[in-house]
């Protein structure tokens, strides 16, 4: 009994020309998502060489270590973050280390290709919030009500049906009748990544089923929600206006409304804000130094090592300073950042009222693009800038923190000065998070939404037990 | 009751039915169908002749009384009741995107006939009298008569031992007409209790064994056929109707 329900709802709703033409846009979209996502990895991927070569190139005929002053550092281009790009265009790609001080990311995409900002990438998060909850509406809104206006409820329960039967054979018939057409374009869609030049490890190909499982998960949650509309209403043309207020209350108020209310609720202070009271405190440091450089004395004023005792006594302050100074900022930095930890909780705890909120955050976790992206790579910059202030101590004697070093040179009774080698410079390695780790953070989220979906299938059945066939 | 008559195989006892609204759709209506007999339900719209058949099916329940098939009380035990069951509503509504076969072959299925073929279904449409061209056409655009002969082809597919038809005829030509009364004479010589509302006064009194004409709820009277046969019914029918407009004044 219920295989035939299950397999009449497949039919029924393949058979029609509403099917036919939503999924062929689907499939289109789909397509040109997964497109879309392999020529930005390509792009990016071009972009981070040349930046590369650009940055060696830089260091070609230099030859003395101390008169390079920093190291530029770039995040290499994510295949997954190109298909659901979360902040991975919002944050910066490249940051200066220097040998001390704070390096930032900066340069993001949308700062340098505003054009995107404005209409946002086509990416399976976008495709997945709009596409899927309209493709679950559309075809769910009338799953009951539509089949009592056309009379057909009648006489399927002039026969000897249970209800629940009935109703567990839409929902499943429903899902594998839409679900089914829609993982074809996306299956065909990962196929088609290695072919357009995207190479994916093992992990990422685990990634990506994840992120299709979810994209599926979250359809149906719509498609359930729009099933216990349609069980609780005997118009379709209600039914049909009822979810699509859910609709936009889902994808656009309460995900905007949430940032709005956070925005309120918590303060957080400003870059500006910050990088005033660091200025103020650098100009109070330097003030004192300068006082204290007024005071050095030489050991031996007329010794040839006058400059050089110098520098390591510059150098000695300016160690003291950026000490003092890197824990003032850090303070500041770690104020601001549990502000925003609280800001963003707050924010995405309201969103998550609804399933969009779940979706993208979970998908920016299994893509990794989301927020924790920003902290990983601002915490590879800082083990950078450590092996890069090693690096250059060993090859100058003195980490320069940037500034400059005095130091005399006597070109006389040397040979010609021999070319840096900048391959000796180490190498930036970007750790992204382990798949372990983005699996426990994108899991409460996944958990949320599986939820939701029991939660509207009970809904939806209990719904239809109370309903009137007739 | 005459102990020789079989236990009948439809049975309404006293069923009342008043609705949320307060309408008082049925008062307190008795009657029974036989295996092998066609009772005839006759009354002006709005009598209450597919509330009772909606009780029989479940659709809605009685205030009081109740009614049983084949002793099984419906509101009590739908599902068994409704495997004793076959239906035409007064407008036969099916799939529109499957063909007639399909909406036949899945509706028998659905009443438990799972290994019912194609051969079977166009035999039965031939018995009802749909041309074999629109067998294997999707219902979309069949006409009102079609869908109804449709209808009346997944009654029969199910081979239930009593029968609910709600004004069936409606929308049939005059040929169908005369030929579902052929149908319903040779269901009754297989067996099966029909309980068939109609507006139809004579192919009632031509077909029927018992005929009840409904009043605003009430059976104002019931009387077998024979017993009509010199009577003239419309005339009584009418008698029954001015009833009505009175009562409802
Ligand atoms: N769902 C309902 N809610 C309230 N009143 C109803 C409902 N269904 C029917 N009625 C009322 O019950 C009475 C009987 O209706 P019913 O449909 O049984 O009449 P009928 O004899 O089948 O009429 P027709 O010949 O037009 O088919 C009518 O007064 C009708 O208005
Ligand atoms: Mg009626």
């Amino acid at each position: 009994m219920l295989t035939l329900i299950i397999e009449k709802e497949i039919r029924d709703l393949v058979s029609t020309a509403r099917f036919a033409v939503t999924f062929g846009i689907c499939s289109l979209l789909i397509l040109l998502t997964f497109y879309v996502g392999a020529r930005t990895y390509a792009l990016q991927t071009e972009q981070y060489e040349a930046a590369r070569k650009e940055q060696l190139r830089q260091l070609e005929g230099v030859t003395d270590w101390s008169s390079v002053r920093s190291a530029r550092v770039f995040l290499p281009p994510q295949p997954l973050a190109a298909l659901v790009t979360g902040i991975s265009n919002d944050i910066g790609r490249n940051a200066e280390v220097r040998g001390r001080g704070e390096a930032n990311p900066q340069d993001s995409r949308y700062a340098e290709d505003p054009i995107y900002a404005v209409f946002r990438f086509l990416d399976l998060d976008f495709l997945f919030q709009i596409l899927l909850s309209l493709f679950a509406i559309l075809f769910g809104y009338d799953a009951v009500c539509g089949e009592k206006e056309r009379g057909t409820l009648r006489l399927t329960f002039a026969q000897a049906v249970p209800r629940s039967t009935y109703i567990l054979g839409k929902l499943v018939g429903s899902f594998v009748a839409l679900g089914i057409p829609l993982i074809v374009p996306l299956l065909i869609g990962c196929a088609i990544l290695p072919m357009l030049g995207v190479p994916l490890s093992a992990e990422e190909w685990l990634r990506l089923a994840f992120i299709v499982a979810s994209g599926l998960l979250f359809f149906g949650v719509f498609l359930n929600c729009s099933i216990l509309v349609s069980a609780l209403t005997h118009r379709s043309s209600n039914a049909f206006l009822a979810m699509l207020v859910v609709w936009i209350m889902a994808i656009i108020v309460v995900p905007r409304t949430a940032v709005v209310i956070a925005g309120r609720a918590v303060d957080v202070p400003t870059v500006d804000e910050l990088a005033s009271k660091k200025s103020r405190y650098s100009a109070q440091l330097f003030a004192e130094d300068r006082m204290a450089m007024g005071k050095f004395v030489p050991s031996n004023p007329t010794g040839p090592q006058v400059m050089q005792e110098f520098n390591k006594f510059m150098s000695k302050i300016a160690d003291e300073r950026q000490k003092k100074m890197d824990e003032f900022s850090s303070r500041l930095n770690e104020e601001r950042v549990n502000m925003q930890r609280i800001q963003e909780d707050l924010a995405f705890g309201i969103a998550r009222i609804s399933p969009v909120a779940s979706l993208s955050l979970g998908l920016a976790d299994l893509a990794n693009s989301g927020l924790d992206l920003k902290e990983e790579f601002q915490s590879s910059i800082q083990r950078y800038q450590r092996s890069y202030g090693e690096f250059m101590v060993k090859k100058t004697g003195m980490n320069p923190g940037g500034g400059m070093i005095m130091r005399i040179t006597d070109d006389s009774d040397r040979e010609k000065p021999k070319p840096i080698d900048p391959s000796e410079l180490p190498v930036f390695v970007f750790q992204p998070e382990t798949l372990s780790a983005s699996l426990a953070s994108a899991l409460p989220d996944l958990g949320l939404l599986a939820a939701l979906a029991t939660v509207l299938f009970l809904a939806a059945t209990m719904a239809f037990l109370r309903y009137d066939v007739r | 009751m005459n102990a020789t008559q079989p236990a009948p195989m439809l049975e309404a006892r006293g069923l009342v039915k008043r609705y949320e609204d307060g309408v008082l759709a049925l008062d307190l209506v008795s009657f029974a169908v036989r295996a092998g007999e066609i009772y005839a339900m006759l009354g002006a719209n709005g009598a209450g002749k597919t509330t009772t058949i909606n009780i029989f099916l479940n659709f809605v329940e009685p205030t009081e009384g109740e009614a049983l098939v084949d002793g099984i009380v419906t509101h009590k035990d739908p599902l068994a009741a409704k495997e004793r069951l076959a239906y035409v509503s007064e407008n036969v509504m099916l799939y529109p995107n499957f063909t007639a076969i399909q909406n036949l072959e899945f509706f028998a299925r659905l009443a438990g006939k799972t290994e019912v073929t194609r051969d079977e279904c166009r035999d039965v449409l031939r018995r009802v009298g749909l041309q074999d061209d629109a067998h294997a056409k999707r219902l979309k655009g069949f006409s009102k008569g079609m869908r109804q002969k449709c209808g009346i082809a997944i009654a029969i597919l199910k081979d239930a031992p009593a029968i609910l038809l709600d004004e069936p005829t409606s929308g049939l030509d005059p040929k169908a007409g005369f030929e579902f009364l052929n149908l319903l004479a040779i269901l009754r010589s297989e067996g099966k209790a029909i309980l068939m509302s109609t507006h139809d006064i004579f192919r009632a009194k031509e077909i029927a064994d018992t005929v009840g004409i409904m009043s605003a709820g009430r059976l104002a009277l019931q009387r077998p056929a024979s017993e009509l046969a010199g009577q003239d019914l419309e005339q009584l029918y009418l008698q029954h109707m001015a009833g009505h407009v009175e009562r409802a004044a």
